[in-house]
């Protein structure tokens, strides 16, 4: 195999400086010719696990752990969609009603593991955060195929007592689903954001329909997006 | 990071204008100068596949009470920072100093070895030719008198050696904002064959943006053809790799342009690896 | 061809190349002996040491322009330091040097020199065929063996003190061109010379006496040993304060061996003869002779080589070595009369391999030497003895031994696989951490905490955003009591929070130097800088992944 010198250096994760030493040295079974490394691609991967080095030749660079893509709010909400009028009294039961409305879970496996994740999370603390909202979500996160990350926005018919901190009873949950734990929190920590800003708070008191909803939360990524 | 030049320091007349210039060129380029004020006569460098064992002139130890002051003043008169002086670190033997080789540029007067009379056109001793052929960096050879250039004139052949030529003489005009000229002489290969040679390299757009003039010479002799080349320009030109039987047959143009040209040199060896 | 196949082609060329020279100094100086032989009539005689030493010295500085000393210590800096790399000029200087002064009389040996025109060949073959360090290091050791191996006619001996010495490393890699060079480098001195061992003898009756009794020699070799060190050191030291031109000096030490050789013509030259004599036990001299003979040798050997000779250590001890087992055995006789034990040809044999086991702490290169020169196995249980407990005295005393004393005071005693060795490798510039975000002293907090978000790190170094400059260190504990103060954010600037008593690192310095520095301070991780210009971060964190990444490299083959 032939590969720049600098090509070379990204296959092993080390220093410019130290691989010209090395192959200076003869302590690596590469040879130099201009710019260029000349090597065997067995022997030099056999190299590599013996000396406890990584080798990743440009083929096989790994992609997924360093370019995961944290979704916007207005992905998440997308994929999660929103519903109304969900029915019930108790946690239980609005938890229930909502996971079973969730568009975006198919069978009735995941939904179930879903739900008990949810109450679990709920027994531990309510998510109810104040002002009316709760945003229920596993305590892990989800990995589960054909489930994207996303925020289910529900509006229910009657306000529920969530044991709030606030202990004002709620009226609108966002469930929170993701794939990672990092995910997780980035999409926790921008919805917060939103649920500090009191023009938002009141338009959620007043049930805003479904456009009206998604182009808040557009103006929303739009901030935080410019910002970060 | 900033690059570094070595440079010798001898605490003479001459070499004072050979410190202006080194001076000068740092202060071009935006490099630290890096000093060493010999305490020992000889001392070695270690390069990657050779060691050579310089054996000053006797002038280089003379006055070694002001040559630090000497150097520091002409050093800061140009506008630049202090420079960093060199203490061996490292001896083979209590009176050999190593001399490190992670410099990016060295400067060099056209004879280290021999008496500084000695020294003239046509003429670069032994020990500078040893180490432009194994060393890392560019040398740069200063006239004996302090000139400023004013542009830089890049001898272009074709071979790989001077490809790396052109690509310092581009970063250094991207840097020091001079203007760069290239010269070539038409031989065997025509001005086709040249500018392929470029677009083969990927070298036309640096090409188009910072040379100003591509003089291809069509006329031989190449020495009378140098009078061409600026006399306030720096001439950067490749030593060549190849051995000594080649040189002698068809001969070598660095051979050349020394022989002619009393301009300041940046010489090119074999093992330079540079970017732009 | 494979890079091994290579190798072992290339240690047998190397081989024959040393080995004729090798061959070449030892001709040269039997054609010397046989020339100065009908002087030792005239009065004036006492100086052609000096001349011998002088013209020596101005060769090898004025001439070859060498600058180094006996040899050995320059081989294994090269080695250690360099990869090996050593100049063509040591290729013969040495050579022509000391064949001069061991040929004129001066008492020095002519081992070292070929051990350095050995390495220098193999460096030089090694360097015109472009191979890197490790093949090298390899074909220095391969000409050093070959050299050896032929001076001495000794194949073992010689792989045995490239390993020991020079290379102070035992690989496979290595080891096998290096025992191909010394059975090409024996070889041909057998083609030439003829295969004859050095030192030939009468056989030995070696009994339990003779091993209870090397015990004492030890001791005895051992003190010796000592005094020749000392008085190398000492005749160096006055040497180097007397203000005379460099060949006068020569002069004057030769002309002092010349003077000692007018009364006692045994300390000249490298003494073989006298020692053949000793191990077949003809040397009929008494006991007081033989222990003025160990003090004028001693002396004559610090003269030469202290005062500007030129050659080796090693025959002065085989020499030195013979005279005191001699000694020894006498003495014994001489408190026992009518003990009947073994003949004192033996104890001159077990002398010198204490003595050379001694002063170059080498217990191998002295036990395979002395059996290969003499060919007396049957000495070899008393021979492990003496060796061992030489060495270990001496070293008890001294641990630098005579070749790596001087290596050790300037801190390039660096072994294969030492810690000392890995961290000279690598540089300051290959763990420099440069994804470090700098920050201007200007900056808001407000805006710093932005930054904070962004980076990774815990470290912010504040640079003058015209010139590059290092101001000052911020840490996140610094801006810790801030961070929840909203009202400071836009109030507060960098430079009234960070920190301006920073320790630095120059970009130049020695790694073993930054650890001590960061051990001192106990700090995990500094800014380096070249020329007061901020470069990035050094950490302990990266430093143990690296060193361990260069550790598991240069063990592993």
């Amino acid at each position: 195999m032939e590969l720049t010198i600098q090509e070379f250096c990204k296959c092993l994760d080390m220093p410019l400086n130290t691989i010209e030493r090395w192959i200076r040295q003869g302590r690596i079974p590469v040879k130099r010719v201009e710019n260029k490394c000349i090597f065997n691609d067995t022997a030099l991967r056999k190299w590599a696990e013996e000396h406890n080095l990584h080798y990743h030749p440009p083929g096989e660079m790994q992609t997924e752990n360093s370019s995961e893509k944290l979704v916007t709010l207005t992905e998440a909400v997308e994929s999660g969609g929103i519903y109304y009028d969900i029915s019930g009294d108790t946690v239980e039961e609005v938890l229930a009603a909502a996971v079973w409305r969730m568009e975006s879970i198919e069978s009735e496996e995941d939904r179930k593991v879903l739900y008990n994740s949810l109450i679990a999370r709920e027994q531990m603390m309510s998510t109810g955060v104040g002002n009316g909202v709760a945003i229920p979500h596993p305590r892990t996160p989800l990995d589960r195929e054909g489930i994207p990350t996303q925020i289910a926005t529900f509006f229910l018919e009657k306000p529920v007592d969530y044991r709030a901190v606030d202990r004002k009873p709620v009226y609108v949950l966002f469930i929170l689903v993701s794939k990672t734990s990092k995910q997780h929190l980035h999409v926790l920590s921008r919805i917060s954001y939103c649920l500090r800003d009191n023009v938002f708070l009141q338009m959620l008191s007043e049930t805003p329909d479904s456009q009206t909803l998604k182009g808040k939360i557009r103006e929303f990524d739009a901030i935080l997006n410019g910002s970060g | 990071m900033q690059m570094q030049m070595l440079h010798i320091f001898r605490n003479t007349p001459l070499g004072r204008e050979t410190l202006l210039q080194s001076a000068y060129f740092c202060k071009q380029n935006d490099i630290l100068p890096v000093i060493y004020i010999p305490k020992f006569v000889k001392f070695l460098m270690y390069f990657e596949n050779d060691v050579v064992q310089v054996d000053l002139d006797g002038s280089y130890l003379r006055e070694p009470d002001t040559a630090e002051k000497h150097a520091r003043e002409i050093v800061t008169e140009m506008g630049l920072e202090d420079p960093r002086f060199l203490e061996p670190k490292h001896f083979t033997a209590s009176t050999l100093p190593d001399i490190p080789v992670n410099f990016d540029f060295m400067s060099c007067p056209r004879s280290i070895t021999d008496l500084s009379s000695k020294i003239g056109l046509g003429y670069i001793g032994p020990r500078v030719r040893r180490i432009v052929q194994s060393a890392r960096f560019p040398v740069l050879i200063p006239s004996s008198v302090y000139k400023p250039w004013k542009s830089l004139a890049v001898m272009f052949g074709g071979s790989a050696n001077a490809l790396r030529t052109l690509r310092l003489g581009i970063k250094l005009s991207r840097i020091s904002g001079l203007p760069l000229d290239v010269f070539t002489q038409e031989g065997k290969r025509k001005k086709k064959d040249y500018e392929q040679i470029i677009q083969d390299e990927g070298l036309a757009p640096e090409m188009d943006k910072y040379v100003r003039n591509w003089r291809i010479f069509e006329k031989e002799p190449f020495k009378v053809n140098l009078y061409e080349i600026p006399h306030d320009a720096l001439i950067l030109i490749g030593a060549f790799g190849h051995g000594l039987v080649k040189e002698l047959l068809f001969g070598n143009t660095m051979e050349i342009v020394q022989t002619v040209c009393p301009n300041s040199m940046l010489i090119v060896g074999p093992n330079y690896r540079g970017s732009i | 061809m494979d890079d091994r196949l290579l190798l072992i082609f290339l240690g047998a060329v190397v081989g024959i190349f040393s080995g004729i020279a090798a061959v070449g100094l030892n001709r040269g100086l039997i054609a010397m002996s046989e020339s100065f032989a009908g002087l030792h009539n005239y009065w004036w005689v006492f100086a052609v040491p000096g001349i011998g030493a002088a013209l020596s010295s101005v060769f090898l500085e004025k001439f070859m322009k060498e600058g180094a000393g006996h040899g050995v210590p320059e081989v294994i800096y090269s080695v250690s330091r360099h990869g090996g790399l050593l100049r063509l000029r040591s290729a013969f200087s040495r050579l022509i040097s000391s064949c001069v002064t061991i040929g004129s009389g001066g008492s020095a040996g002519p081992e070292a020199p070929v051990v350095i025109s050995g390495a220098s060949i193999g460096s030089n073959i090694a360097r015109s065929f472009s191979l890197n360090e490790r093949q090298r290091i390899a074909l220095v050791g391969c000409g050093s063996a070959g050299a050896l191996a032929a001076i001495f006619n000794a194949p073992i001996t010689g792989l045995v003190f490239t390993i020991e010495i020079i290379l102070g490393e035992w690989s496979a890699l290595t080891i096998v061109p290096i025992a191909v060079a010394s059975v090409a480098g024996a070889q041909v001195s057998r083609l030439l010379q003829g295969n004859q061992i050095a030192f030939t003898h009468l056989r030995f009756d070696v009994d339990i006496t003779t091993t209870l009794a090397a015990v004492g020699l030890a001791v005895i070799t051992a003190a010796v040993s000592i005094a020749l060190t000392l008085a190398l050191r000492h005749s160096h030291r006055v040497s180097g304060k007397i203000m005379l031109p460099l060949w006068l000096r020569a002069f004057t030490g030769g002309c002092l061996v010349g003077l000692i050789g007018l009364m006692l013509p045994e300390v000249l030259g490298e003494g073989y003869h006298t020692i053949q004599k000793m191990v077949e036990g003809t040397f009929t001299q008494g006991l007081g002779l033989v222990l003025l003979l160990v003090a004028a040798k001693i002396i004559a050997t610090s003269f030469t080589l202290g005062w500007g000779g030129s050659g080796g250590i090693f025959a002065p001890c085989l020499v030195i070595g013979s005279f005191t087992g001699l000694m020894y055995h006498r003495l014994v006789d001489f408190l026992w009369p009518g003990l009947s034990w073994v003949n004192e040809g033996c104890f001159a044999l077990l002398g010198m391999a204490g003595l050379v086991s001694g002063i170059l702490q080498a217990p191998l290169t002295g036990m395979f030497l002395i059996i290969e020169i003499t060919g007396g196995y049957e000495t070899i249980l008393p021979l492990i003895l003496v060796s061992a407990l030489s060495t270990t005295m001496c070293h008890a005393w001294e641990p630098a031994s005579f070749y790596f004393k001087d290596l050790m005071e300037r801190g390039h005693y660096l072994r294969p696989r030492t810690d000392a060795k890995v961290l000279a490798d690598m540089s300051i510039d290959e763990l420099v951490e440069k994804d470090c975000m700098t920050v201007s002293e200007n900056m808001l907090l407000g805006d710093f905490i932005k930054v904070v978000q962004q980076s990774h790190r815990n470290y912010f170094p504040v640079v003058d955003k015209e010139t590059g400059e290092l101001k000052g260190m911020i840490h996140l504990d610094d801006i810790r009591p801030y961070l929840f103060d909203p009202l400071l954010y836009e109030t507060v600037f960098l430079e009234q929070i960070m920190q301006t008593d920073i320790e630095t690192v120059d970009i130049h310095e020695e790694l073993s130097d930054v650890l001590d520095k960061m051990d001192v301070r106990g700090l995990f991780s500094m800014p380096v800088v070249a020329n007061k210009r901020f470069v990035g971060m050094i950490s302990k964190a990266t430093l143990l992944d690296r060193y361990r990444h260069e550790l598991i490299v240069q063990t592993q083959h």
